[in-house]
């Protein structure tokens, strides 16, 4: 689920990429700061482009970088966002991550065989430790978390879900927490509801793009995926079954990809609304073609 | 009103070609066609009315004799005018209850549901985001209707969409050399270099 939702990172100017590279540093301090050395550990793309988003609808000036040196690596010199006015963005996003990593590893136990299970188990209690002071900061993040879990448990269990209904959990997940998202940074009632419909389709994305790319691997396993469900695949499958059931994934997938190209094309974004942009109409299109059509996944390594 | 300048996106000195690209390009960004459906499309129309206001300005300011005209018109062009066997659906749609406007549709026997029951239940089901069984249902307005505009300009939008036309990866384009920019946003990118030549920092 982690790790989709970056920019194309050819596509960026040097200015752009320093700046990604100051909010996702500064999101790695900040996770630091607040939940300790391990929780940098958790630190991904996905919420430093809440982040990003957050930073780029502010009305009030846009966010200011200062140099600084990698807290992980001294010898490394990047760029920090300055704190200024954006602590409460940053502190969301922490939030975020580790609430989020949390329900991650739940669900890898959950999911696993025996060896990862107790990999996974090993780090278990930490992560709870962590989530558990995550979730009394932020009750109304980790309430839509989990009742998204819940849900999208039950519709797993169902009999022959489709495609928009299990997608439905995450999507109005990731909506509900960008609107309250903008509702605290008092953004006014319209970005409020382009929030609320491109946090929908984003969700939708992400949990789609996932399920597309995993839906070798579930097959071989036997575990849940909406597009195995849709076109009956199995383990007798073969591979222009599972490469058709792919196309549709993509097509599916620019749907959801259009909504939120339209409804990021009406938010009023500041200077790094470009690296929105970027992400949206490049990076996401990207990670489609990189994960659905291509053998070697070339460019999907750290940024 | 703000700088109608700032809204265009281009600077005051900018010759009227611009100007002119510059609104067609907004024009064709926040279209109500594009948008029609959406939930989103009423802050899209409020859009496009602030770029037709700013360019009617620059317009009348730069000939100073009489409106220039030849704005796109703002709001949705839905034509209702044909009877309707589900005239309450649709005025809940178009006042955006939509759930309201479902449980009608979702209550209709199995026996009524012709190729306008499966057009609005589309329609709702894209406003809702479900976008993979709006399609379907569209596709299947469409089939069983096959002469109705209506049906086939909203199934013609989602079909588009669904190709990757507004953003997306199209598998089937094939591009040249290495890079995978698509032809447009690339040309844009050269577009926003040539207006930041002018110097005067209006970054599109």
């Amino acid at each position: 689920m982690f790790g989709y939702v970056r920019p194309q990172k050819f596509e960026l100017l040097v200015r752009e990429y320093d700046e990604y590279r100051g909010v996702y540093c500064s999101l790695c301090k900040e996770l630091g700061k607040r939940y300790g050395l391990a929780a940098r550990l958790s630190l991904n793309y996905d919420c430093t482009f809440y982040a990003v988003l957050m930073l780029s609808v502010r009305k009030d000036g846009t966010a200011a970088f200062t140099k600084g040196r990698c807290c992980v690596n001294p010898l490394k010199k990047c760029y920090y966002c300055r704190r200024g006015g954006n602590g409460d963005i940053f502190a969301d996003a922490c939030a975020l991550t580790v609430i989020l990593t949390y329900y991650k590893l739940l669900d890898n136990i959950h999911d696993s065989g025996a060896v990862k299970k107790f990999l996974y188990g090993a780090v278990y209690p930490l992560a709870a430790r962590k989530h558990k002071k995550a979730a009394a900061g932020f009750p109304e993040f980790e309430g839509i978390v989990s009742g998204a879990m819940e849900t999208q448990a039950k519709i797993e269990k169902s009999d022959k879900p489709g495609i928009d209904l299990c997608a439905h959990p995450t999507a109005e997940m990731i909506s509900r927490i960008l609107e309250v998202s903008a509702g605290k940074l008092n953004t006014g009632e319209s970005t409020a509801r382009i929030f609320r419909s491109m946090g929908y389709n984003l969700g939708r994305w992400i949990y789609l793009i996932d399920a597309a790319d995993d839906l070798e691997s579930d097959i071989a396993s036997g575990s849940f995926n909406p597009f195995a469900v849709k076109f009956s695949l199995g383990k007798k499958s073969g591979a222009d079954e599972i490469s058709a059931a792919k196309k549709y994934a993509n097509g599916v997938l620019n749907m959801s990809l259009s909504q939120i190209a339209e409804a990021a094309d009406l938010l009023g974004l500041n200077s790094l609304g470009s690296i929105t942009r970027n992400v949206i109409l490049k990076g996401l299109p990207q990670m489609q073609k990189e994960l659905l059509f291509k053998k070697e996944k070339t460019n999907v390594g750290p940024i | 009103m703000s700088d109608p300048y700032r809204i265009l996106g281009v600077p005051p000195g900018a010759t009227d070609d611009e100007v002119k690209t510059a609104y067609r390009e907004l024009a064709k960004k926040y279209h109500p066609d594009k948008y029609a459906g959406s939930p989103l499309a009423d802050l899209a129309g409020e859009k496009m009315k602030e770029i037709n206001e700013a360019y009617d300005t620059v317009m009348k300011e730069r000939r100073s004799r009489g409106s220039s005209g030849g704005g796109y018109a703002g709001g949705s062009t839905y034509g209702y005018s044909q009877a309707s066997n589900f005239s309450d659906v649709r005025s809940y749609v178009m006042s955006g209850r939509v759930a309201d406007a479902e449980q009608i549709l979702d209550g209709t026997p199995q026996e009524r549901r012709d190729a306008e029951w499966y057009f609005l239940k589309a329609t709702v089901l894209y406003k809702r985001g479900w976008l993979d069984e709006a399609y379907n249902d569209f596709s299947r307005a469409c089939s069983m209707d096959p002469g109705n505009l209506e049906y086939r300009t909203a199934f013609n939008r989602v079909a588009g969409q669904r190709s990757g036309m507004y953003g997306g990866d199209d598998p089937n384009a094939r591009r040249y050399g290495g890079c995978d920019g698509c032809d447009v946003c690339t040309s844009l990118c050269v577009a926003n270099m040539c207006c930041n030549c002018c110097g005067n920092g209006y970054g599109c």
